[in-house]
């Protein structure tokens, strides 16, 4: 219908067909809008017209409810926690956390840019969806990775260059930030400034300390006498003296508790190494076949859990066992007083469950690591795979070899599981299958 | 013409709002559904902080005024002499059928001979009733008659695939020979210590406490995860574990001061273990603890203690 473009009068008035055509198009758009109109008003209606509450640190549910503390208890912990240490938008740290205020700063609060154009909440804008905003390992993606983000709360960390039960030193966090973790979802930050790792590492620090002062705070309540009438004591001495500082002096003499690391042995003969760290590894003395398994598939022992995860697993048990132990009881030969405790029994029973329900992912096992595909996620240094058997992993079951296998032998097997992914199969003679065992 | 066309146009506009419902209603609604619903289960409400008492808190704890004003801990009574006191547990219930654990892991050595490991955490001596493993310590004493801890160790050892110690107690400081008699290679490791070390056949490793365990804390063999025991560690090394036939006993503990002690059992159903009784004499709480004082050379005898199967479990 194109036929006579020159014609003006033919594009004012144009033919029915086209004006219907055109109408079309202008409903089709009208219907687009509507759409987008309506998707606007589903989702105000649904976030609301307030501003955005300020971020909180979320109380430690599964410890206080676990140790029974009533809300008059919780919300004590709440503002204690609250007068050392500020909230995730406005973070403060007393002198005797040994925090640096400034990098804090840099690495708290909101997504922002402050007045020269620098960058500030770093923590939020690249850890806090994981590892969340209290540093629980609750953030949004957490329930769906494997393994589950790191709960900094209880204080306890893998990978490091200190003895099993120390803190891990800065250069050790800075460490994980700029290599991330091979084998889990913690990416690398190496593209970030050195300043911006410092400063994350730095707040790492603060909620390590914050989670495990309000642990011990919550622990506190148990060790009361009765004649405190169930109020902790709000004096310095209690809160910094005997609860705070005790947790921040192990974060400073971290750099003084490194793992003496003798040497690699001179002139040592690789193969003759290698060999003596395959005995050692399959021996009685080292004994590492019977978690990482005779395939070193890591398929020996594996149903246990590791610290974070038994926690939940042990609650679990108590919440069984108590409802079976109170669904046994019969109420009928009960005085007023055991029927009162009976009841605030079941309270607490179904408390418990709630809140394992919402501040806990489903408990996994923890599997010994597969040596065969090379990839070690506390660093692959040689130096790093001999921290890791010295010490142990602190939180998972492997044990220290210290003071069972001397340093030297330390190394045999460093070299041996070097060489694993690259050992030929058939050594394995025909009843070790090299299957891999099942995951789930 | 014009009315065909303008009923094509109605047609067109009708078409294009069905089609508009059909979809793109369905989405909203199903997109409106799911941020109403949530992906996540609800979660408990938490309290609020006090706002207000968090800044008095704070200024009292930056000020460094407050912390020359702590005044040190009240000088507990000072009597001289030691006494002893003791008990006896008695398990006032009918214990259930004992339960065989899971081996499943090097059977040749753990269930050699067939023999079954079966689960030690209610153990009743059938002759006498007498409640074994429940641990009794001093919260606080005063003074403590050897000033330094024993230098002879404590043997921990396995065997068979089993700790031979249910209850492992020991003063801080003082040595624990970690030792291994099975021909095959354990770890031992201990909650919420240092200690988590490899412990090879025939031999043993020292550890010394360097922290008290406030209650009991658990000690396992990762590799045999069913092995199981309990280890508890006092400054002042005042603690006791009940027997086979429930008796206990407690020695040169500080006269002439009230001295409050602290139960734990491991069924037992209070707050982490704590045993509660029912005994108003001994001022017995639901924290598991009761108070006492000696006379000097006193042997306090409290009797027999009956822990009923509701507070156990059966």
């Amino acid at each position: 219908m194109r036929a006579t473009p020159m014609h003006s009068a033919h594009l004012v008035l144009a033919s029915p067909m086209q004006l219907a055509n055109c109408l079309t198009e202008i409903g089709r758009q009208a219907s687009r809008l509507a759409f987008l109109l309506l998707c606007t008003l589903v989702l105000a209606s649904v976030i609301g017209c307030g501003a955005t509450p300020p971020a909180y640190f979320r109380p430690n549910m599964v410890e206080s409810t676990k140790q029974r503390l009533n809300p008059e208890q919780e919300r004590q912990v709440a503002t204690v926690l609250l007068a050392m240490f500020g909230t995730p938008d406005h973070p403060v740290a007393l002198a005797e956390t040994g925090l640096n205020e400034a990098k804090l700063h840099l690495a708290a609060g909101p997504v922002r840019s402050d007045i020269v154009g620098r960058k500030n909440g770093l923590y939020r804008e690249h850890c806090a969806h994981c590892h969340g905003i209290t540093g629980d390992g609750l953030g949004p993606t957490a329930a769906f990775l494997n393994p589950y983000p790191r709960d900094y709360r209880p204080g306890v960390f893998k990978f490091k260059s200190t003895e099993r039960a120390d803190k891990p030193t800065q250069a050790d966090l800075v460490r994980i930030l700029h290599n991330g973790i091979a084998g889990t979802s913690m990416p690398s930050f190496a593209l970030l400034s050195e300043t911006k790792i410092e400063a994350l590492a730095e707040y790492v620090k603060y909620l390590t300390i914050r989670g495990e002062t309000e642990l011990t705070l919550i622990r506190a309540f148990f060790e009361l006498d009765d004649d405190a009438k169930g109020t902790l004591p709000e004096t310095r001495e209690f809160l910094v003296e005997e609860t705070l500082t005790p947790i921040a002096a192990k974060w400073q003499a971290a750099p003084a508790a490194a793992i003496p690391v003798p040497p690699i042995p001179a002139n040592i003969d690789l193969v003759a190494s290698i060999a003596k760290g395959r005995e050692l590894f399959y021996g009685d003395k080292a004994n590492c076949v019977k978690c990482h398994g005779v395939t070193g598939l890591g398929d020996g022992q594996a149903n246990d859990y590791d610290d974070w995860n038994k926690v939940i697993v042990e609650a679990d048990k108590e919440i069984r066992s108590g409802t079976e132990q109170a669904s046994q009881a019969s109420t009928a030969g009960m005085s007023p007083e055991q029927l009162a405790d009976h009841r605030l029994q079941l309270v607490w029973l179904e408390k418990f469950h709630q809140v394992l329900d919402g501040d806990a992912l489903t408990p996994r096992t923890i599997p010994p690591r597969n040596l065969r595909q090379g990839i070690y996620r506390g660093g692959r240094r040689p130096l790093d795979l001999y921290y890791r058997i010295y010490a142990g992993i602190n939180g998972a079951p492997m044990p220290a070899a210290k003071g069972t296998v001397p340093p030297e032998d330390i190394w045999h097997i460093v070299n041996y599981v070097r060489s694993l992914p690259y050992e030929f199969d058939g050594e394995l003679g025909a009843d070790r299958p090299m299957v891999a065992p099942n995951r789930f | 013409m014009q009315t065909s066309s303008n009923n094509k146009f109605v047609d067109c506009v009708h078409r294009a709002a069905f089609r508009f419902c059909a979809w793109r209603a369905a989405t909203a609604a199903l997109v409106a559904a799911f941020m109403a619903v949530g992906c996540v289960p609800q979660r408990v409400a938490t309290p609020l902080a006090d706002a207000e008492v968090a800044q008095k808190i704070r200024a009292t704890l930056v000020s460094a005024a407050s912390a020359s004003g702590s005044t040190p801990e009240a000088a507990a009574s000072t009597g001289t002499g030691w006494g002893t006191l003791k008990g006896r547990f008695l398990f006032a219930g009918v214990p259930g059928a004992v339960r065989p654990l899971a081996v499943d892991k090097d059977t040749e050595v753990c269930s050699k001979g067939g023999m079954k490991l079966v689960d030690r955490s209610l153990l009743v001596d059938p002759a006498t009733k007498g409640l074994a493993n429940v641990v009794v310590f001093a919260r606080k004493a005063s003074r403590v008659k050897n000033a330094s801890p024993s230098t002879t160790p404590v043997v921990f050892d396995q065997k068979q695939c089993e700790f031979l110690t249910p209850v492992l107690a020991a003063r801080v400081g003082q040595p624990i020979d970690v030792h291994n008699s099975d021909p095959i290679g354990h770890n031992t490791n201990i909650a919420g210590s240092s200690f988590n070390q490899l412990v090879p056949s025939g031999q043993g490793t020292v550890y010394k406490p360097e922290s008290e365990t406030g209650m009991p804390t658990a000690v396992t063999c990762n590799i045999h995860p069913w092995m199981k025991a309990y280890a508890v560690f006092r400054k002042d090394g005042y603690v006791a574990v009940s027997g086979v036939d429930g008796t206990f006993t407690l020695a040169d503990l500080p006269a002439g001061e009230i001295i409050e002690l602290q139960v734990w059992h491991e069924r037992s159903n209070g707050p982490n273990g704590a045993l509660g009784l029912e005994k108003p004499d001994l001022k017995w709480t639901p924290k598991g603890r009761f108070q006492i004082q000696l006379q000097p050379d006193e042997v306090k005898d409290i009797g027999t203690l009956d822990v009923p199967a509701s507070v156990n479990g059966t």
